[in-house]
């Protein structure tokens, strides 16, 4: 049985692939990590590996868009193996669709989770407001860049009322002012609504920028090998030496793994 | 090549060859059996319209092809979407449609003829059975290219089987689905004529039959000339609806 406390708690997940001439590949082996209620009601919690670990696998895993070979995931005590919204996966590659403009493909949140339409358009304005699309409602997403883009992933992610979203490695390629716009937007969704993140990054900078909790994953088999709480090296805001101790603290963790010179 | 740079190259070409042609069989071949006299030509116009009935089998045949089409394109859209996007409907359609990759589709067409002889609407049986294959086909091979991400995304919203279908992989395909029908409409003609030729009857293929076997050159002339003009012109109207309607990039 599950915890109760938990908001998310993903149990002993294994995942084997088929290869070439029926071997078997282990993309993951007995994974486990869990955020409590506490933590996930506006928290960002970060997966950090180097890459080709699992992160994508086991975010499919989480969200249910694939099945795990055995695990299960539990979101309030309640185990989840049917995608119903609870848990939104945003992928890597942008996922906004081109054919949708702005309002549209928001609406689409809403309309999965069969929300009543009637009462779905000052929740739409709001969540334009707050992915800062405001004024380019009638846009498509080709129409601008990448950040644009991943906001509309965003606001259309929140608009099914998530528990838990999922982003993979999204960030990655930005160019570093749309990264610090980005943060910044997550940070003020992270204030204003119940729900919480979980990052699947390489990049060590943006865990420390953005994350109450990081996880850190092995390469092999992905397994969570330590899991970090940022508040207890900060006081308020993380400032210069608290970002050192962090940053020094993973990467001996990583180097413990002899994993560490692979991450960027 | 964007539509612009396509009239651009086409005029410039259809400009060579109507000079060419003008001075070659005008004043310096006029009686000859390879080609006809321009001015003749010109005339023969007349005659198509008179002895040819050109306007009925014009008509006959375009609707044949554009509305045969339009409605397989209609009818795999209902089973598509539906059904969902792997269903019975396409999957049989693409069994056919790998077959006839190696049986000209006028095979079945001559069948046609016999099982159904003199009838007013064989042509448009014909050209709807190749369109909705294909088109079935096409729509099948395209939606398991559909940018996974998409798919991804709105299964993890909770969308239905049929609003990922109908919402997500239908829109996601239409590009290339476009595209396909763009190459598709040229063979298509290409069976059609070929199907009224042997049929008789009715249709331009007719008209090609008819002017064989009094050989008027000119008429047949004529008649190509018309037949380029009208496929030129579909060309274009299905580029300008694949520019104005799907304007995306290919998933």
């Amino acid at each position: 049985m599950s915890n109760l406390t938990s908001k998310l708690e993903v149990k002993n997940i294994t995942k084997y692939f088929h290869g070439l001439a029926g071997s078997k590949i282990c993309a993951l082996e007995n994974v486990s990590l869990e955020i409590n209620s506490s933590d996930s009601k506006g928290s960002i919690n970060s997966i950090l590996s180097k890459p080709g670990a699992g992160k994508t696998v086991l975010l499919k895993i989480i969200s249910a868009i694939e099945k795990p070979t055995s695990g299960e995931i539990f979101i309030e005590g309640e185990k989840y193996s049917r995608p119903d919204g609870r848990i939104v996966f945003i992928p890597e590659s942008p996922s906004s669709f081109p054919w949708m403009n702005v309002k549209e493909n928001i609406s689409f949140g809403f309309k999965s989770k069969k929300n009543n339409f009637d009462d779905t358009g000052e929740k739409l304005e709001k969540l334009i407001s707050l992915a800062g699309l405001e004024g380019y409602e009638n846009y498509h997403p080709q129409e601008k860049n990448s950040g644009f883009r991943f906001r509309i992933s965003l606001a259309r992610a929140l608009a099914a009322e998530p528990k838990i979203i999922l982003i993979d490695n999204s960030l990655r390629t930005f160019s570093n002012e749309t990264k610090k716009e980005l943060y910044e937007l997550l940070r003020s969704v992270k204030l204003k609504m119940d729900v919480g993140f979980i990052l699947a990054t390489t990049n060590i900078n943006e865990t420390i920028e953005l994350s109450d909790k990081i996880f850190l994953m092995q390469k092999n088999h992905g397994k969570i090998f330590r899991q970090i709480i940022v508040e207890e090296f900060k006081k308020d805001h993380l400032s210069e030496d608290e970002n050192y101790t962090l940053r020094m603290e993973i990467e001996k963790a990583f180097n413990l793994h002899e994993e560490f010179h692979d991450i960027s | 090549m964007n539509t612009k740079k396509y009239l651009k190259y086409s005029h410039k070409t259809l400009a060579w060859i109507l000079f060419i042609w003008i001075i070659l069989f005008e004043f310096i071949l006029p009686s000859n059996n390879f080609l006809p006299k321009p001015s003749i030509v010109l005339l023969s116009f007349t005659a198509l319209v008179k002895d040819y009935h050109l306007f009925r089998n014009i008509s006959i045949t375009i609707s044949e092809i554009y509305l045969s089409m339009f409605v397989a394109y209609y009818v795999s859209k209902i089973f598509f979407q539906y059904l969902g996007s792997f269903n019975f409907f396409l999957d049989a359609a693409d069994s056919i449609y790998k077959f006839f990759k190696f049986l000209p589709v006028i095979i079945p067409g001559i069948f046609l003829i016999f099982w159904i002889p003199n009838s007013n609407y064989t042509g448009f049986i014909f050209a709807f059975l190749i369109s909705l294959t294909a088109i079935s086909a096409a729509i099948k091979e395209e939606s398991l290219k559909v940018k996974h991400e998409y798919v991804d995304s709105a299964i993890s919203l909770g969308a239905k089987k049929n609003i990922i279908a109908r919402d997500v992989i239908w829109n996601g395909i239409q590009p290339n689905l476009l595209d396909f029908i763009f190459q598709f409409h040229y063979f298509l003609w290409l069976s059609l004529l070929l199907f009224e030729f042997i049929n008789g009857g009715f249709g331009i293929g007719a008209i090609y039959k008819s002017a064989l076997q009094y050989r008027d050159l000119s008429s047949l002339f004529s008649i190509s000339v018309i037949v380029g003009i009208i496929i030129f012109l579909g060309f274009l109207v299905l580029k300008y609806l694949r520019r104005k309607f799907f304007h995306w990039s290919n998933i």
